[in-house]
């Protein structure tokens, strides 16, 4: 029994511990009252949510508390990483666990450090350690897999893409997929590698043969693949440097390719769309091919990376002898996750709510929502805070030129709303900025006419404070795809 | 037919990170504006390039993986790249590409890159990551504002005149408060975000010396900057 389990009394220079740590081995019961009674104190205090205030007092007091907490999950934990898709892979995935029966205990995209993990462990327990859940599901930060990894000992792990993301937090690409592959290396889970990116499918040597698993996409339809050239983010042979060549890309440097030295090409993945039969802004129709099986789906969210985020589910839930038919089922039930793609209604406008946070996710937000408009009205919000990414030079990695010949209307804001309004100068489209961000608001809805459409590209912390935006102006009712 | 010039891009499928393809974007708008042309020619591994026929020089930053795969090659042009520099070529050198152009970079683990000595500078791999908008006041250029990443410290000889003096940031190596190097049109720094379009009387030096060395041009048409000081105006005042 878990909440019985003694720790191995850390010792501990935060005030509880001190005068605790001479007279108790704490157990994990007491660890939790500490910690629960913190977290509500500071939102009592206005502190805000208490988000990773448990895990980082939990830390202090046992570090040991998230090994047992996760063990009384009968059915263990399973861990999505990469840097594009993480939040609506999980909301996915959770969606189709739930509806095979499971509980699920799932992190807030904000909270995918490890002591945000930690904080949602925390929150779920009860006062006496019980956690009344049959599955975990995570999403967590590249960066963090190593540390949380070991601890979690997850059974499943997703390793989706990896993109330029963020570079001022994580140094280089190669450097994050170590990162990753040593995290991978910690555990005896089975890894769900995208076949269709080859720095992530050479993650496969972390695992080893009987753990390493794929999924990709064999085959497009012309008109959901690039038509423009975008930057590549790993375009060499992560074995031995050579250009790889590629017969197929999908978007940015995911595609079908291999090394002209021979010694690394795109693995055979088990979990495949063999066909795609419709794809447009309602989402896409498309042949699935499970374990030699085939199935007809369909997916109501837009865009080939959400294709990559359905195929992973499906590995993970056929990994987990789900039947493929109900996980299939479930596919064409999923909405989008916060922020990823909502549309609101705005003083009789219908507005598109699309995140953007790196070069990859723009364009592939570009190309599912923009590119085929004529004249689109278009209000960019770039904020620079630590959640955003410090660094904006980003934006000149977006293939923005792609937006000249739609004439659209673009207005800027956020921190960074000039960087962005010069960006486009050099892309040669020319837009206004609004320094204030209710005024920017303003102006973009009064410029679409009633009963148009517009577009939202905000940044993270952007995001967060057009919803709140939004929710003043009482107008919205939302609706999601 | 329209004057045209010739922008050599040192290595873009493996040199070409934080935006680098914005600071050529900068140069190619910059000469169109005014009516010239612009043609980018990629510098690749094993391929001949004659840099006689090229106007001006850009390298941008990579990740270390890229500048060992790059090395070697780059020796090679060495003593070329050496001449064109010193007959007074604009070339612009970036993070990466501006460790190599010096005497050579020492990483963490031993390893020893050789440089091309076009400025006189030697980097050091460290454990601190350089991280954060930076600000330079050069005797040249006035303000540069830009943003810096990068673990490599590099050390300018006394001979070496820096491209400027860090007035908020780090810079070549987080003591001296110098950054970058300027040797005749050759200029090197660590600055990105890219660092042409929010600096644009840097990217019309680099053009006005190399319309000047192939059309005997002494001045150029100005431009309409208000978005580009904008832009300069706010990175100046964001924090660290």
């Amino acid at each position: 029994m878990a909440t019985s389990a003694i720790s191995s009394g850390a010792p501990c220079d935060w005030w509880p511990g001190s005068f605790l740590r001479y007279t108790l081995r704490m157990n994990v019961a007491l660890t939790l009252a500490i910690t629960k009674s913190a977290a509500k104190t500071s939102r009592l205090l206005g502190r805000g949510g208490g988000g990773a205030l448990p895990g980082v007092i939990a830390d202090r007091l046992d570090k040991g508390l998230a090994r047992k907490l996760i063990r009384q999950i009968p059915h263990g934990v399973i861990i999505i990483t990469g840097t594009n898709g993480k939040t609506t892979t999980t909301k996915m995935l959770a969606g189709i666990l739930e509806a095979c029966g499971e509980r699920v205990l799932t992190n807030r995209s904000g909270s995918n450090l490890r002591r945000g993990v930690l904080s949602s462990l925390i929150g779920a327990a009860s006062w006496r350690g019980k956690i009344p859940a049959t599955i975990a599901l995570f999403e967590v930060d590249e960066a963090s897999l190593r540390r949380i990894a070991p601890e979690l000992q997850p059974r499943h792990i997703i390793v989706l893409n990896l993109f330029r993301d963020q570079l001022d937090r994580y140094g280089e690409l190669d450097t994050t997929a170590a990162l990753i592959g040593q995290g991978i290396a910690a555990t005896k889970a089975h890894v769900h590698l995208n076949a269709d990116d080859p720095l992530v499918a050479s993650l496969a040597k972390y695992a080893g043969p009987d753990r390493a698993h794929f999924f990709g996409i064999e085959g497009l339809p012309a008109s959901s693949t690039t038509a423009y050239p975008t930057a590549a983010d790993s375009n060499r042979c992560p074995v031995c440097g050579t250009m790889l060549v590629f017969v197929r890309v999908f978007y940015g440097h995911i595609g079908h390719y291999a090394c002209p030295t021979g010694d690394f090409a795109r693995p055979q993945p088990s979990t495949a769309i063999t066909s795609v039969e419709r794809a447009d802004l309602s989402g896409s129709q498309f042949t699935l091919a499970v374990g030699g099986k085939r199935h007809e789906a369909t997916l109501a969210l837009p865009g080939t990376y959400n294709l990559y985020n359905a195929l992973a589910s499906v590995a993970v839930a056929d990994g987990l002898g789900l039947p493929v038919i109900k996980v299939v089922a479930e596919l064409a039930r999923t909405e989008a996750a916060f922020g990823r793609v909502e549309i609101v209604s705005v003083d009789g406008r219908k507005v598109y709510l699309l995140l953007i946070k790196n070069p990859a996710g723009f364009a592939q937000v570009m190309e599912t929502f923009l590119l085929g408009s004529v004249s689109p009205h278009i209000l960019m919000l770039i904020n620079d805070d630590h959640a955003d990414g410090r660094d904006v030079s980003w934006l000149w990695d977006v293939p923005l030129e792609a937006l000249e010949p739609l004439s659209p209307v673009v207005t800027t804001s956020g921190t960074r709303g000039t960087d962005m309004q010069l960006r486009l100068k050099y892309a040669g489209v020319t837009a206004r900025n609004v320094i204030n961000a209710d005024q920017a608001l303003k102006a973009f809805i009064r410029g679409i006419q009633p009963g148009g459409t517009g577009f939202i590209l905000p940044t993270y912390t952007a995001m967060t404070a057009i919803r709140r935006q939004l929710g003043k102006r009482a107008v919205i009712s939302e609706i999601r795809i | 037919m329209s004057r045209r010039i010739v922008i050599a891009h040192l290595y873009p499928g493996d040199m070409n990170i934080y935006g680098d393809q914005g600071n050529v974007l900068a140069l190619i708008r910059r000469l169109e504006w005014r009516g010239y042309a612009a043609e980018v020619r990629a510098v690749s591994i094993g391929q001949p390039f004659d840099f006689a026929t090229a106007d001006i020089v850009f390298g941008g930053g990579g990740q270390d993986s890229g500048q060992s795969i790059i090395g070697a090659d780059l020796l090679t042009r060495g003593p070329e790249l050496r001449a064109a520099a010193a007959a007074g070529m604009p070339m612009l050198l970036i993070c990466g590409l501006y460790q190599l152009f010096g005497r050579g970079f020492t990483t963490l683990d031993g390893r020893e890159l050789s440089g091309i000595d076009v400025f006189k500078a030697s980097t050091i791999g460290s454990t601190t990551r350089m991280i954060g908008n930076i600000i330079v006041e050069s005797p040249r250029f006035g303000r540069l504002v830009g943003f810096e990443n990068h673990s490599g410290q590099t050390i300018l000889e006394p001979t070496q005149a820096p491209l400027g003096r860090v007035t908020s940031g780090y810079g070549n190596d987080a003591r001296s408060h110098k950054e970058g190097a300027i040797s005749g049109n050759a200029i090197g720094t660590y600055l990105h975000g890219p660092v042409l379009p929010k600096n644009p009387r840097l990217a019309d030096d680099l053009l006005l010396h190399a319309l000047q060395a192939r059309y005997g041009v002494t001045e150029l048409e100005p431009l309409d900057d208000g978005v580009e000081k904008a832009a300069a105006n706010i990175a100046y005042g964001r924090p660290r």
